[in-house]
């Protein structure tokens, strides 16, 4: 189980290409059966697949951080973009988790991520994320 | 696609935004978009064995929707500058989600906050504690 002596932890995940076809095919997964409306922009929720999507991925699988999947709630989510990203971009993201906290069976975790374009050392987006882990049943 | 104008919007206006239908297709879809096939967003047997009444969306579907929402009033994505929210109850195929915002500030950098957020057509809160900045036309 996630517990304080994790906070600080980071997860970096360089190089990440934003490829045309992924943007489209989220705008279109957003848009459902209604026509997606800007088809030529990165939605910017398309941060969930490269800022969030690899660091996260990492976090899940550490194992000496431990978390259930089975028990994981996604409880809050925050996103700003300072600047627009663009398919073809490559982007590199950081996460940290930033607290831990445990009341009522349940495990808070907090993290912190941030998004940069290298090309020319630009922010797009910073996030942060609580993650809520259940005890198991 | 141009921002409203600064001028035109004033604190307590309610912004108008759009609902959408969301099908298990959909989600299907997202969980291919996003990379994320947690089994409680496409495997209903799975989603009913750990208590819920079956398959949810993913709250960054959810989310995605009202960002969308809040860039078709902003004239653009790129207008969009921020957004948060708390997954609150979740979505369930089928449902309609409706999103709402209303202006609670705007700055003079013609910056515009909103509280945001998204019900669904049964009465769930499903997005609270939104917020969102966009960037106004001057």
């Amino acid at each position: 189980m996630p517990d304080q002596s994790h906070v600080g932890r980071r997860y970096t995940a360089s190089g990440q290409r934003i490829a045309p076809e992924s943007t489209a095919a989220m705008a279109q997964a957003i848009a459902g059966a209604d026509p997606v409306r800007e088809p030529e922009a990165v939605p910017p929720t398309f941060a969930a697949v490269y800022c969030l999507g690899p660091t996260l991925a990492q976090l899940f699988t550490d194992p000496e951080v431990g978390i259930d999947l089975a028990g994981l709630i996604h409880g809050e989510q925050s996103f700003e973009w300072p600047a627009p990203v663009h398919p073809g971009d490559v982007i590199d993201a950081t996460a940290e988790i930033t607290g831990i906290d445990v009341k009522r069976g349940m495990t808070f975790v907090r993290l912190a991520m941030e998004a940069v374009r290298p090309a020319d050392n630009t922010v797009v987006c910073r996030a942060t994320s609580l993650m809520i882990v259940r005890a198991p049943a | 696609m141009t921002a409203p104008a600064a001028s035109d919007v004033a604190v307590g206006d309610s912004v108008t935004l759009v609902s959408r239908t969301v099908t298990q297709e959909q989600i299907n879809a997202y969980a291919d978009a996003s990379g994320d096939h947690n089994p409680i967003h496409v495997d209903p047997e799975f989603a009913r064995s750990v208590g819920l009444p079956g398959t949810i969306a993913h709250g960054l579907l959810e989310m995605g929707i009202l960002a969308d929402a809040i860039a078709s009033w902003a004239g653009g994505n790129a207008n969009l500058l921020s957004l948060s929210c708390r997954f609150s109850k979740p979505l369930l195929p089928g449902d309609t989600i409706i999103c709402t915002g209303t202006v609670v500030s705007v700055d003079d950098a013609g910056v515009a906050t909103l509280e945001v957020g998204a019900s669904s057509d049964r009465g769930d809160r499903v997005l609270t504690n939104g917020r969102a900045t966009v960037r106004l036309s001057r």
